[in-house]
């Protein structure tokens, strides 16, 4: 799967968890900010995680990968981000 | 996502990791399963199953517009972990309370207890902070500098986050609840218990008197204020690894 794949995916996710005005502001890139630019809620992000890992499988250890980032980091993650990790975790 | 219906309340419930169970409830306002998610229970999870989910009017849990004290709360948990062995325990500020209620009536559910930033006098927790003008608008007021400054952006997470504080203070009985909540008797504690304060939180010197109360239970002061897993993340992930592991 490509990362242009997986941020499709990503933002199909993002979309059911949060719903389609996300889209308002124009389509998800790499540099979309979660926090700063969807203004996703800590519980809608805790939502997103549990979709991507029905989606692309128990590999993707998104609990791990969050537990070894500082809360800034976290507040701060992109898209980019999470594509980056999500192919990491994939042959 | 894993919806439950407990009491008749459709509530959000995650689990991650594996390992002895630790059950983890959060404060109330502007509290949910996310404020242990991307904190100590992520930490947890290296070595535990942790189980995490949203109080009843709170996160992506339902709101029902009563049911805000210790004791239905408590009897939520223990519908929640029905399935479950004896368990770890572990609740921040009215969720601590929640977890002690829960200890104190069921010794025999719980391993471990660890209590962060519990308000003592349990009835004058949002008088307290608010000094006593429990408005909507008051609330607001007196959240950390953070959220304060999130909330005046009124964009999306600011205008979701309104909207709930407000239902809750509003629609709810969660501020009657609060003031009518008897003080409890912690003295007959059976469980090993822990407590965590920050060192900045009005919730202190209530805090050392409840650990007080309880033989054998350890006190933590740390770096911080009533936020306590925000504050000091790391070092109060580490604390509750040691304690549970214990």
């Amino acid at each position: 799967m490509s990362n242009d794949e997986i941020l499709r995916v990503i933002e199909a996710c993002l979309v059911e968890v949060a719903g389609d005005e996300l889209l308002i502001a124009g389509p998800i890139t790499p540099a979309t900010s979660l926090n700063a630019d969807l203004e996703l809620e800590s519980i809608e992000l805790v939502a997103l995680a549990e979709k991507l890992q029905q989606r692309f499988g128990s590999q993707v250890d998104f609990v791990g990968w969050i537990s070894k980032k500082e809360l800034d980091q976290i507040i701060a993650l992109t898209v980019g981000e999470l594509v980056e990790f999500i192919g990491s975790c994939r042959p | 996502m894993s919806t439950v219906t407990v009491n008749g309340v459709a509530t959000h419930v995650q689990e991650i990791g594996s390992g002895a169970p630790v059950v983890m409830a959060h404060g109330l306002l502007i509290g949910s399963l996310a404020s242990w998610y991307f904190t100590a229970g992520a930490e947890l999870a290296r070595e535990h199953r942790v189980r995490m989910y949203d109080l009843r009017g709170h996160g992506r849990s339902a709101r029902p517009s009563t049911g805000y004290d210790t004791t239905t709360l408590a009897g939520d948990l223990g519908a929640l972990t029905e399935d479950l062995p004896p368990f770890d325990l572990v609740g921040h500020s009215w969720g601590g309370l929640v977890a002690l209620r829960f200890a104190l009536a069921h010794p025999d559910r719980v391993r471990r207890l660890a209590i962060v930033e519990a308000p003592m006098p349990p009835s004058a927790a949002i008088d307290d902070l608010m000094g006593g003008d429990v408005s909507p608008e008051n609330l607001l007021a007196a959240l950390p500098e953070s959220l304060r400054a999130a909330v005046a952006t009124g964009k999306r997470q600011a205008a979701r986050f309104v909207s709930t504080v407000v239902a809750l203070v509003r629609d709810t009985s969660l501020i009657a609840d609060v003031r009518r909540e008897p003080t409890p008797d912690a003295t007959s504690l059976r469980v090993p218990a822990m407590f965590a304060y920050g060192d900045r939180s009005s919730c202190l010197p209530g805090g050392r008197e409840l650990a007080a109360q309880i033989p054998g239970a350890q006190l933590h002061v740390l770096a911080g204020g009533h936020y306590l897993h925000l504050d000091a993340r790391a070092e109060l992930a580490r604390l509750l690894g040691d304690f549970l592991r214990g």
